[in-house]
């Protein structure tokens, strides 16, 4: 087996640039999976360790059924269950610690998210133990204190005695720490513990608790005492705990499937390149190949050893690609980690990759270059030993065969099926079938189209031009697969220059739709619901009351649930906001639909919730409430940049107030007076945002430049990376227009020898590529549009609304390039060619 | 007359007695199997050369044993010799045995002419068989004069096997076609002789 | 017993009109230590007999059997094992692996056989010493001129001791002094290392190193030559044309 493999590598080190390239584009892909797979973990492990509140190990937890607050009287309801020995209720909400109020960490940030819990001191203990590490527990009476879990005490380096400031609904309150506890085994969060009241008025909430945690009496069964508390409780309620970030936790994985998409395509890419150079390698050691069959080798033996190129490159590929894609995450880690921790609150750990990611990156990688590699070998076993007796004909035969292209169209339409399932894995599956689809159907299409293109070359190189559109429609399956390199590369780039393209305009419209006022006064953690404090009529009252502000909107916040679908509610104000802010709507009239919402029971829906539940202007929801099931009609549907990624509902303060029982205001939008000074609304709006910490003051234009920049930069990353997609490409290209001079030396030969010139030939073979870029970027363009578009579409199914740009000068570049790649690819070729040894290239057989 | 010129040329050397000559020609041609010509041959044509004035007898060396003439070449000698290497050498090829037994194989059809023809052929490789055998085990660091001989034979031999190959080819076509026959001669003018 | 025996050994190529017949009932016998030349004109079927014989091609009818053995009766992977270590072969244009050095084209057939890659290689040396190329191991073709190629090509087709060596036009593509070369070298392997040899070939002063000639023409055995060796023909058949001058 050694054998083979110096073999292998001596022949890969025979051709050193077309292997590196090759290897490249399997590294590029690998490293895009790996790179993103490791760094999602670690996003989630931030959430998962700062955000979920620790599993309880008490027999009965209560929460409200939309994770909203409830009244303390449920908790009354549940002590009169029978079985129930002791009940105690609390309120426990992710909170932002103000940057400029929070404890320095170790790692020089700044704590971000923490969990706050609101207990009552007298039942707590009872169904909670809560073990004491320093001073005390809470006790009745307490007012200011908290208590902290041991891991946020030894993190923050928190100690009995210290001050901690937390955002309150009337700007900030200053605890004292009076205790340290354990934490519940397995219990990773930061939580703190204050009383219940405390936490209420904090939180803005009186008189409400949004969990409720109960221990039966011993003996009892506790699965019928925690059905019979549900069951009297009514409808409203859930056991288990509230899942805090849960929903963030979706937006993280669809970037992740985003990523995915990307490592797919460009893993695909290296699979075709690979797929394409064994096939000439092949073609090329035909004769080589016969003669090992002739004296010993096994049909075995022979596939063996191509497939034994195949996975060296793999395996070389992936390896890099797995250093690539480590270095990847920790850059990534390094460029987002800040960004996260200043927009959201949560700070970033180190790339986590699990062996699963090991395996989808190592499987995907090495698979790939093996199912590549597979055909070109089992052709190559079919080899012959007499193919080393033979004068080669060297034909790489791949006629048009119906069956192939009718294979190649149930391909497209399969992949059509999957583009369009509104699922982003099937999506992408769908989106390498449609291009392996692609390069299936080509041959079929190459002889009308090499008709129309080659009158064109003739315009140009008249004699050449003919000769070289013959060669092309003579072998049609040979000029296809020549062709179809460049399809797939440009398709690929097409269609991910179209889906960047849509994203940044869609994101740049969000942006200036959604943050369209002048101010903006922002909780720290962008994601609304990610534990941000909001302020009550107050903060609203105080901007509002500024001289030089025209006018003021805020937005509150609380969760709700329609059918199985957790939803966002945000209470707006529908005549101010659209004054304000606005939405954008992709049905139903802006007007309209603000109007129905002051009036009655209605809401406006995300495009994410909308694509979800497939939702209809005029259709009426159940919307699920503390207050039980409340009927709400779409009076339109519309979204804004900051929510686009969740399941939304907008509806007006004065519905959220009476079915949720939400009044704080979580995010304050002012329009300044046309001739106020700026300067001065500014300063006076600082020194009121200074007394509500949980807040920060943005200008609308900064905000903009901030995240047009942000995008900016991630977009140029994206068409950086389109870029090094194209040279593989480049080489595929290269690979075939050089096995079509193998094929022909002796053609050549007699075209040189009957009188063309070495010009001419060289002519002839650039004419040729030209005809064949052409055929691939119409081919390219085409498929890589409809890709981009129908991936824009997939994208907008699964909520990201947004539409489909027209990457019109992606397509001139496109153009451009396929046809000086085409030039580029012929040249070496053409040089080949035309430098042929008359006398040499005749006798060749 | 080639052995006369080949003994004019050795003599244009240098003077030799006769039986030096001998042992030259023999040298030259690469060894009595080649071409044995006795020293009586030489003898006798030594004298006819000197009867026609080409050679002259030039001394007598005495060492010993019996004495020897030594043999010099006169200048007509050497015109004669000159003449000699400015004219080619002219292959007979019409005159052909082998041609002349096939046109009668098939004018008479006694013989399958193929017959004639293996039986050629075979003959034709045996020779060549050998030839190459010796030239194998010719030095070509010493001999070299003596392969080319051998050379020059097996291309001759490989001459007539090619063209052997192209009358089994052709056989069919010359089978019919008319045999030549005598041209039918008017009567009273004199036959000339070519 | 015969290394060689084929019975009416038949190749049709091509169905229905276009079909040909290659070779038409071809009986043929190769003793072992014989070194047999295939002569006839081109189209006439003597590749497709070397194919055949060497189990590269199947016969449309009529059998081939090596030392007794009926290659039809095997396997591909049988004939593969056959190939292997039965047969070595030589062709018109050498065939060596482009990116392997002499002596690992040399070693390849035993290294495929299973041999330990040690002794393949000391193997191999040996025979591109008797080859006269032992100051070549370490050349890759193509720093090799042709004669040298398929000098290597010949050691590569002995190194696995097989007991026939088929060689298909081994000097068509070279000039005739390489030419020589490589016949005399094929003589030696039959003279000096008791192997068979059955060659193609069409070039009369080649196929004259052989003992025996076989003539084809479309595709039947039309006539053998039985060349006797020895000095003193030659001899005769020289001194013969000599004196015809």
């Amino acid at each position: 087996m050694s054998y083979y493999i110096r073999l292998a590598l001596r022949y890969l080190w025979g051709r050193k640039l077309r292997t590196i390239l090759t290897t490249l584009a399997i590294a590029f892909g690998t490293m895009l999976i790996f790179g993103m797979n490791g760094l999602v973990p670690a996003v989630e492990a931030a959430y998962r360790q700062q955000l979920m509140q620790a599993a309880s190990q008490v027999d009965l937890t209560i929460t409200g059924e939309t994770r909203s607050s409830f009244p303390e009287t449920a908790l009354e309801v549940v002590r009169g269950t029978p079985g129930v020995a002791h009940a105690s209720g609390s309120l426990v909400r992710p909170v932002v610690v103000p940057p400029a109020d929070a404890p320095l960490l170790p790692d020089g940030s700044r704590l971000g998210t923490i969990v706050l819990s609101g207990i009552d001191p007298e039942t707590a203990p009872q169904v909670r133990r809560f073990e004491v590490v320093s001073g005390r527990l809470l006790q009745p009476g307490d007012r200011n204190v908290l208590v902290v879990s041991e891991s946020l005490a030894r993190k923050a380096s928190l100690e009995p005695g210290d001050r901690l400031r937390l955002p309150s609904a009337t700007g900030v309150a200053t605890f004292e720490i009076v205790g340290v506890i354990a934490g519940e085994p397995g219990a990773v969060s930061d939580e703190v513990y204050t009383p219940l009241p405390v936490a209420q008025a904090l939180l803005n909430q009186p008189g409400r608790i949004n969990t409720i945690e109960a221990l039966v009496v011993p003996g009892s069964d506790a699965r019928a005492v925690r059905e019979a508390a549900l069951a009297r409780l009514g409808s409203g309620f859930k056991l288990g705990e509230n899942q805090v970030g849960s929903e963030l936790q979706a937006a993280v994985e669809m970037g992740e499937v985003a990523f995915n998409l990307f490592g797919v395509l460009t893993l695909a890419m290296g699979g075709f390149i690979i797929f394409n150079t064994f096939r000439t390698v092949v073609v090329e050691r035909r004769r080589d190949i016969g003669m090992l069959r002739a004296v010993g080798a096994s049909r075995r033996a022979v596939i063996g050893l191509i497939l034994t190129e195949s996975l060296l490159q793999g395996v070389v590929g992936t390896a890099a690609g797995l250093c690539g894609g480590y270095f990847l995450a920790l850059g990534m880690g390094a460029i987002v980690g800040p960004i996260w921790s200043q927009a959201l609150r949560l700070s970033l750990g180190g790339p986590v990759f699990k062996p699963a990611t090991y395996v989808l990156a190592i499987g995907l990688g090495i698979g790939v270059t093996l199912v590549a590699g597979l055909w070109p070998a089992v052709s190559a076993g079919r080899v012959t030993p007499l193919e080393a007796l033979r004068p080669a004909e060297g034909e790489a035969s791949w006629k048009p065969a119906r069956r192939r292209a009718a294979f190649g169209l149930a391909l497209v339409v399969v992949a059509v099926l999957g583009l369009a399932s509104g699922n982003l894995n099937l999506a992408s599956l769908g989106a390498v079938l449609f291009l392996a689809g692609l390069v299936l159907v080509g041959p079929v299409l190459v002889r009308p189209i090499a008709g129309v293109f080659g009158r064109l070359l003739e315009l140009v190189l008249a004699q050449e031009g003919r000769i070289a559109e013959g060669n092309l429609a003579r072998q049609p399956g040979r000029a296809a697969i020549t062709a179809s390199a460049m399809t797939i590369g440009l398709a690929i780039l097409v269609a991910l220059g179209g889906m960047t393209t849509s994203l940044e305009s869609g994101l740049f419209r969000y942006i200036d739709q959604s943050l369209g006022a002048d101010y903006l006064l922002m909780p720290h953690s962008m994601v609304l619901g990610g534990g941000n404090v909001g302020a009550g009529p107050e903060l609203a009252e105080a901007v509002r009351s500024v001289p030089g502000i025209a006018e003021v909107t805020t937005v509150r916040l609380a969760m709700g649930r329609i059918g199985d679908t957790d939803v966002q509610t945000i209470g707006i104000d529908p005549e101010s906001y659209p004054r304000v802010a606005g939405l954008e709507f992709s049905a139903g009239e802006p007007e309209e639909a603000f109007a129905a919402l002051a009036e009655g029971r209605a809401l406006i829906a995300n495009g994410i919730f909308s694509a979800q539940s497939r939702l209809q202007v005029g259709e009426e929801l159940t919307l699920q409430t503390p207050e039980g099931p409340k009927t709400y009609r779409v009076a339109g549907i519309g979204m804004d940049f900051l929510n686009a990624k969740l399941a939304t509902v907008y509806v007006s303060q004065e519905n959220l107030a009476r079915d949720l029982h939400e009044t704080s205001d979580i995010l304050l939008m002012a329009d300044r007076a046309a001739d106020a000074d700026p300067a001065e609304v500014r300063a006076q709006l600082e020194r009121i945002v200074a007394q509500y910490p949980a807040f920060s003051l943005l200008s609308g234009d900064e905000m903009r430049e901030e995240y047009k920049q942000m995008y900016g930069m991630a977009m140029r990353l994206l068409h950086l990376l389109m870029v090094t997609l194209a040279i593989p490409s480049l080489i595929a290209l290269m690979n075939t227009l050089g096995i079509n001079v193998l094929e022909r030396t002796r053609e050549i030969g007699v075209l040189r020898a009957v009188g063309s010139t070495r010009r001419q030939v060289q002519r002839m073979i650039v004419g040729e590529s030209l005809l064949l870029s052409a055929l691939g970027t119409a081919f390219g363009l085409l498929g890589g549009l409809w890709l981009g578009y129908v991936l824009v579409g997939a994208l907008n199914a699964t909520g990201f609304k947004m539409s489909y740009f027209f990457p019109y000068s992606g397509i001139v570049l496109a153009v451009a390039v396929g046809l000086v790649f085409g030039v580029i690819a012929a040249l070496l070729p053409a040089r080949r060619a035309a430098r042929l040894d008359l006398l040499a290239a005749l006798r060749y057989e | 007359m080639s052995v006369r010129c080949a003994l004019l040329g050795l003599l244009a050397q240098r003077p030799r007695h006769g039986y030096e000559l001998h042992a030259a020609f023999e040298a030259l041609v690469g060894g009595a199997e080649n071409w044995d010509v006795s020293p009586a041959q030489v003898y006798s044509t030594l004298a006819r050369l000197k009867e026609a004035g080409l050679v002259r007898e030039e001394g007598l060396e005495q060492e010993g044993g019996p004495e020897k003439v030594i043999h010099a070449i006169t200048p007509a000698g050497r015109r004669e010799l000159e003449a000699w290497f400015s004219t080619p050498v002219r292959a007979e090829h019409q005159r052909d045995e082998f041609f002349v037994k096939l046109m009668l194989c098939l004018a008479t059809g006694e013989v399958d002419p193929m017959t004639v023809i293996y039986a050629q052929r075979a003959s034709l490789y045996q020779e060549l068989h050998a030839v190459t055998t010796q030239r194998a085990r010719a030095d070509p660091r010493s001999e070299l004069a003596h392969i080319l001989l051998l050379d020059q034979a097996a291309m001759h031999l490989e001459a007539d096997l090619r063209w052997l190959d192209m009358v089994e080819a052709r056989l069919d076509e010359v089978r019919r076609q008319p045999l030549p026959e005598p041209q039918p001669r008017p009567r009273g003018r004199p036959r000339r002789a070519r | 017993m015969a290394i060689v025996e084929t019975k009416e050994l038949t190749k049709v190529y091509g169905r229905g009109d276009a079909a040909v017949t290659a070779l038409r009932k071809v009986d043929l016998r190769v003793e072992p230590g014989e070194f047999v030349a295939v002569m006839g004109p081109s189209g006439c079927g003597k590749s497709t007999l070397l194919h055949l014989v060497g189990g590269l091609d199947r016969p449309t009818s009529g059998r081939v059997a090596l030392n007794g053995q009926d290659l039809s009766e095997l396997s591909d992977d049988a004939l593969t094992r056959l190939r292997r270590r039965e047969i070595g072969f030589v062709f018109q244009f050498y065939n060596l692996i482009p990116v392997l050095k002499a002596a690992e084209n040399v070693a390849l057939p035993l290294v495929l056989d299973g041999v330990s890659p040690r002794k393949a290689q000391s193997q191999a040396q040996l025979w591109l010493e008797r080859v006269g190329l032992s100051d070549r191991t370490d050349h890759r073709p193509d720093e090799l001129s042709g004669g040298q190629q398929q000098r290597v090509a010949i050691a590569r087709a002995l190194a696995s001791e097989p007991a026939l060596i088929l060689a298909d036009e081994p000097t068509g593509n070279l000039d005739s002094r390489a030419g020589d070369e490589i016949a005399t070298l094929l003589r030696r392997v039959v003279d000096e290392w008791k192997r068979t040899v059955l060659m193609v070939t069409h070039d009369p002063r080649i196929a004259a190193y052989a003992d025996r000639i076989i003539f084809l023409k479309d595709g039947t055995v039309v006539d053998e030559a039985r060349l006797v060796g020895g000095n003193d023909g030659a001899e005769k058949l020289v001194r013969q044309r000599m004196e015809d001058l």
